[in-house]
């Protein structure tokens, strides 16, 4: 037998193990990912219920509806104030408590953890914690009236001015800790060498703070916010477990809205034009943030 | 400086420990909340009006006395007037939660007392019988109440009979139930009532498989783009990072009606098949892969090993710490994971402890004890994990952050 035909076997042999060890993923990605991202694009063009095989196409009329939709706006207004009010605290919060826990403090892993632990209790969890906690002779009730402030006896998240606030202070709590352990392992990879010098000059550690650590932490600070905002759009379970989007739409979301449509109304062909709002918005996001990290290297 | 860092570093924590801290100790209160604790609940005090008492308090056999003394009104049971006893209402209780009753009473003569609960079948169960001797100042009973051994219906009882035997006067004073606490009730009525049971099975079924598959699979695929070569590898290896960045919500309502079509909705097929092979797990065990030295696949294949043998017999025993790692977020993300499990079944039987949760607040009216309770059955699994497997989780955050 020529060698050249035995290569040959063998290369076709190692296609087909190479194959069969990436069809998993080939399997998961064609019926999870490809297939479900090209039917959604098709029935968003259609005025497909979700009951019923009828579909007529529509065009683009699903997502002009949308931009006319008063409470797909609402929602939409929600979810950027969301982001822009929560982004921001949390990596206040997390970036103040990194910088603490990198300062030479004992019991650093302990604190950490204590951070840490919401982050890993269920959504659903937490919000019964803070439903409780907000609920109307609760302890943040019953709290406040020791300490001698006049509060109505309701929940704070059964009125318009404050339901959406309250779940946005619960928000920063639950996730303060995960970007917390991002910014540490951040400032530890930092190089030692540019803080002895900055302290031979007689820098304040203000200063240092401002010079140094900041310039060298912005890839990390940039990662941290944009995803916690692709995270905070995205934003559904409180508020399905909390609020269900009331009172009168004052916590309606992106997405719980999506869920209402679609699997309460069940209006899929508009459900899936909304879940196409959201995906430009996330892809913008990262975009952005690839764009911005990589004018930082050149 | 020191002092202010510390206090800072403490008030944070004791900011982030605190609601978790109060769900745990919500779900031992008996009744009420946490700063609203029900543990007592007074029967009677006999300080009202007749009238009024007599809502509450009814006599057995003929009408009882209202005595007032030195500003304390009590009851008197005189046997020669034909009074038997008192019957206090409770509406329709769940006396589980009870631990003892407490009543103070003063006699004329020996007399026996037989304590026993009614429930709304009228079925009545006595469950202390006290010999009570003469004294002339007031005492304070205590009769303990053991739930568990009653043959009546003990989640309804209507009401709480005191009936004596014998001839004499008796009075009684501030007839109080007491309630256990902590309780542990709380939770035996949660797994009881609703499916909790049921929900912790199915997440736990769900986690475990999806663990499994993800161990597998994801080091399967991660072989091939660690140590193979093959055409478009590195396009292929994007594409595998970018549906990372894919929202879960844009793929719902096509999986939605895929899993319908295939008639997989409410089946455990449907929570896990998604899950099976996720993208961070390749790419997490790529990374891991790729810094094993490859001459040991080079020696094994000079042995004769085909790829599967090296893969499972000399790649995968190397990689421990990276599949604990895989394996402890994919558990700790499907066993929170709501999207999914909430759109994907529509039966009580077959939802996750996630949705039972969120559903069991919504359907039902609940106490803030037994819906704490519920949640500590829901998240403590979790915290467990954490509190064991603390540093896999985080190292599996950082590498999951590197990626970019």
């Amino acid at each position: 037998m020529p060698p050249v035909l035995r290569g040959e076997n063998v290369k076709r042999k190692e296609k087909i193990t190479t194959f069969v060890f990436i069809l998993p993923w080939l399997v998961s990605f064609c019926i999870f990912v490809l297939y479900p991202i090209v039917f959604s694009i098709c029935v968003s063009m259609t005025d497909y219920s979700g009951l019923t095989w009828d579909m007529r196409f529509v065009g683009f009329s699903n997502y002009a509806r949308a931009f006319k939709d008063r409470v797909f706006l609402k929602a939409l207004s929600n979810t950027l104030l969301f982001v822009l009010i929560t982004v921001p605290a949390t990596t206040m919060i997390s970036l103040l408590l990194a910088v603490l826990l990198t300062s030479g403090i004992k019991f650093k892993r302990l604190f950490q953890a204590g951070y840490f632990l919401p982050s890993v209790i269920s959504m659903v969890v937490i919000s019964m914690i803070w439903l409780y906690i907000y609920s109307a002779t609760g302890p943040l009730n019953t709290l406040l009236r020791s300490l001698g402030f006049d509060v109505p006896a309701r929940s704070w998240l059964a009125s318009e001015r404050t339901a959406l606030g309250s779940i946005m202070v619960m928000d920063v709590w639950s996730a303060v800790g995960y970007y917390t352990v991002l910014f540490v392992a951040g400032l530890q990879s930092l190089p030692l060498q540019l803080y002895e010098a900055a302290k031979i000059d007689g820098a304040t550690k203000w200063q240092i703070f401002k010079r140094i650590t900041l310039p060298l932490l912005k890839p990390t600070i940039l990662f941290v916010v944009s995803i916690n905002s692709i995270r905070s759009f995205q934003i559904f379970t409180e508020i399905f477990t909390l609020t269900g989007g009331g009172p009168a739409n004052s916590t309606q979301t992106i997405v719980h809205y999506l869920y209402d449509v679609s699997f309460r109304k069940f209006e899929m062909g508009y459900g899936s034009a909304i879940a196409y709002v959201l995906f430009f918005i996330v892809l913008a996001i990262t975009v952005i943030q690839r764009k911005i990290l990589k004018g930082e290297q050149l | 400086m020191r002092v202010l860092i510390y206090a800072l570093l403490i008030f944070f924590l004791v900011i982030s420990l605190l609601p978790t801290f109060l769900m745990f100790s919500t779900a031992f209160v008996p009744e009420g909340d946490l700063f609203n604790r029900t543990i007592e609940k007074i029967m009677s005090d006999f300080e009202a009006p007749r009238t009024v008492l007599l809502m509450r308090v009814r006599p057995i056999g003929k009408t009882f006395e209202l005595v007032k003394e030195d500003q304390n009104s009590f009851a008197r049971l005189d046997s020669a007037k034909g009074v038997k006893g008192l019957a206090f209402s409770i509406g329709s209780s769940d006396i589980n939660r009870l631990s003892h009753v407490v009543f103070k009473l003063r006699s004329s003569s020996t007399l026996r007392m037989v304590v026993s609960f009614k429930d709304i079948k009228e079925n009545v169960e006595r469950f202390a019988e006290i010999v009570i001797d003469p004294t002339p100042s007031w005492k304070t009973m205590r009769v303990d109440v053991e739930a568990k051994k009653m043959k009546l219906d003990v989640l309804h009882v209507s009401q709480l009979r005191m009936e004596i035997e014998g001839d004499g006067i008796l009075d009684i004073d501030d007839v109080t139930l007491v309630n256990r606490y902590p309780t542990l009730y709380n939770f035996v009525k949660i797994l009881r009532e609703d499916y909790f049971g049921r929900y912790l099975l199915n997440s736990t079924i769900v986690s475990v498989c999806s663990v499994l598959g993800n161990l597998f699979f994801c080091s399967l695929v991660a072989y091939a783009f660690a140590r193979k070569q093959f055409r478009m590898k590195e396009l292929l290896f994007s594409l595998v990072l970018s549906t990372m960045m894919i929202p879960p919500q844009v793929t719902i309502i096509p999986t939605f009606i895929l899993m319908r079509k295939l008639n997989l909705i409410n089946t455990y097929w449907a929570l896990i098949l998604p899950n099976l092979v996720t993208p961070f797990g390749i790419f997490l065990m790529r990374q891991y892969f790729e810094q094993l030295p490859t001459e040991l696949d080079q020696a094994a294949r000079m042995d004769g090993a085909g790829d599967f043998r090296i893969f499972w017999n000399i790649l995968l025993p190397l990689s421990k710490p990276a599949l604990s790692v895989l394996g402890i977020n994919t558990f700790v993300l499907t066993w929170n994971d709501v999207f999914y499990p909430l759109i994907l079944t529509t039966s009580r039987e077959m939802r996750t402890v996630q949705i039972g949760l969120a559903l069991y607040q919504k359907l039902n009216v609940f106490t803030w004890p037994t819906l704490m309770a519920a949640s500590t059955i829901a998240g403590l699994p979790i915290i467990i994990v954490f509190l064991i497997f603390e540093k896999r989780i985080i190292s599996g955050i950082l590498e999951g952050a590197i990626k970019s």
